[in-house]
């Protein structure tokens, strides 16, 4: 029963690159529909956490967790868990915008060809699904007669939400967002962030961030970290402003980081 | 302390390539001098050739192989850069080996190629034409390639994984796509030092089969021409995405 409150559990995880643990006996609780943020200085750990949850990290060599993770009640490192599955359930936006560098249609679709048989989706499919994903990012008035235009000539700010909008085919539980406005201007941090309370509830969000101003205002619950541990994990409001340790305290009014 | 010992590890690499290298053209020197001819067969060949026919002899024999060169370094740089670690005593044998021979400059290779052309040109050899392909072709278009995969960024890599790509489909749809103008530009580097070597060819048999020494075949000029084409059509490529 409690796993369905929280999309995401994490028990004594540990990770080491190497000979260097860069995660220290991490066990954290992100609840379901929510909007949670991760924050800390730099090197401490955040982008790390968050890359575990859809097993990114692996991808380098020298990396060795050890611990459990848990998506939507499953442990991610189980025998049976397909990785193209758990990137399915698990997407991720980060710190730059990273269109493909095809057309905005096809950036749309990309993932969505990935998981499907090859030739099951019809064009009247495609074109809907393309519309469905642009409009709830709000992107589809201003690209709608740029489907065909190579998504890496769009602003910064439609590359991002176009970022997010290619998770969306695939109907992800989950979405990770690295950093997501830390390319943009105000303006297309202000359209971020409102995408994104627009879109919680329907999605989990875990948002890393350097900004602790944004993470006051788009995150319901926040994760202090420091070195490797996470200090801190209360609502966002208690966190900043009675937060219970001193190192919480010393980052939330700024004495360093 | 570090430093040193990896210093000390390229070199000992370096040296293992060269010496393979050296013993390669040393044991194909003597297979291709080792067979029995007459004397002055080589000139009395040479009598009879003549410039056109030559490049139709070998130019066009040449297309295919070349061809087939460059997709093969393509798919080698593709297996060293996506693969093999780059930490692996294998990638860096393989690594020395092709930043040696994409160093050495085309007129080495001139050399060679004159030598088994121009003088041994009594009947079409392939080996020749392979190994000049190998030596010529292959490291300048894999050295390219290689180049071109590291500069696909790694984010574009990173959403195409966090989006549940396979590797064979990132490779495909991401890095491939992005790679190609510097995967041609090397192609480009690779096709022109060939055409200048075979201008060279040409200009040392005419020179052979002709009293005036110092008329340049028509021939000779079209091929430099389009070596410098090619060389410029190269760079533009380098530019364009570097910028």
């Amino acid at each position: 029963m409690d796993t369905i409150n929280y999309s995401i559990e994490t028990e004594n995880l540990s990770l080491w690159y190497g000979d260097f643990q860069a995660l220290i006996d991490v066990s954290v609780k992100i609840p379901t529909g929510k909007i949670t943020s991760l924050i800390g200085p730099s090197g401490c750990g955040k982008t790390t956490l968050l890359r575990c949850f859809n097993r990114v990290n692996e991808r380098y060599g020298n990396v060795t967790t050890k611990g459990e993770i848990k998506i939507l009640g499953k442990n991610i490192y189980d025998q049976d868990v397909s990785l193209l599955e758990l990137r399915k359930t698990v997407g991720m936006v980060f710190q730059r915008p990273n269109p493909l560098p095809i057309s905005v249609y096809e950036n749309v679709l990309f993932g969505l060809r990935i998981h499907s048989p090859f030739r099951s989706l019809t064009r009247t499919q495609t074109d809907e699904i393309v519309e469905d994903a642009l409009t709830s990012v709000f992107l589809w008035d201003d690209l709608k007669d740029k489907l065909k235009t190579r998504a890496t000539t769009l602003q910064l700010e439609q590359q991002q939400k176009l970022c997010i909008a290619r998770l969306l085919p695939l109907k992800p539980q989950v979405i990770l967002m690295d950093e997501p406005c830390s390319a943009l201007d105000a303006k297309g941090t202000l359209a971020v962030e409102e995408l994104m309370s627009v879109l919680a509830g329907t999605y989990t969000f875990l948002i890393v961030t350097h900004n602790m101003a944004q993470a006051k205002r788009v995150s319901n619950e926040c994760i202090y970290m420091f070195l490797g541990e996470l200090i801190e994990h209360r609502e966002t409001q208690a966190l900043f402003e009675t937060p219970e340790h001193p190192k919480t305290a010393d980052y939330v009014q700024m004495r360093y980081g | 302390m570090n430093a040193k010992i990896m210093n000390r590890s390229e070199l000992i690499y370096h040296i293992i390539a060269i010496v393979t290298l050296a013993i390669i053209i040393f044991l194909f020197w003597n297979f291709s001098t080792d067979k029995p001819h007459v004397e002055g067969e080589i000139t009395s060949d040479l009598a009879v050739d003549d410039t056109s026919s030559l490049i139709d002899r070998y130019l066009y024999r040449m297309i295919p192989i070349l061809c087939g060169a460059g997709l093969f370094s393509i798919v080698i740089a593709l297996y060293l850069e996506e693969w093999l670690t780059q930490t692996t005593w294998q990638y860096r044998i393989i690594e020395r080996y092709i930043v040696i021979l994409a160093k050495v400059p085309s007129l080495v290779y001139g050399i060679f190629a004159v030598y088994f052309i121009v003088f041994h040109s009594q009947k079409v050899l392939n080996y020749p034409l392979l190994l000049i392909a190998i030596l010529l072709v292959m490291p300048v278009t894999i050295r390219s390639t290689q180049k071109a995969i590291q500069s696909v960024d790694i984010s574009v890599r990173e959403a195409a994984y966090a989006l549940g790509a396979t590797k064979l489909r990132m490779i495909a749809d991401n890095v491939l796509p992005n790679a190609f103008p510097l995967i041609v530009a090397g192609i480009c580097t690779a096709i022109s030092r060939i055409l200048a070597i075979v201008a060279l060819i040409v200009i040392i048999s005419n020179w052979i089969n002709s009293s005036n020494i110092f008329t340049i075949p028509k021939s000779a000029v079209v091929l430099i021409s389009s070596a410098v084409i090619a060389s410029i059509f190269s760079s533009i490529l380098d530019y364009k995405q570097v910028t």
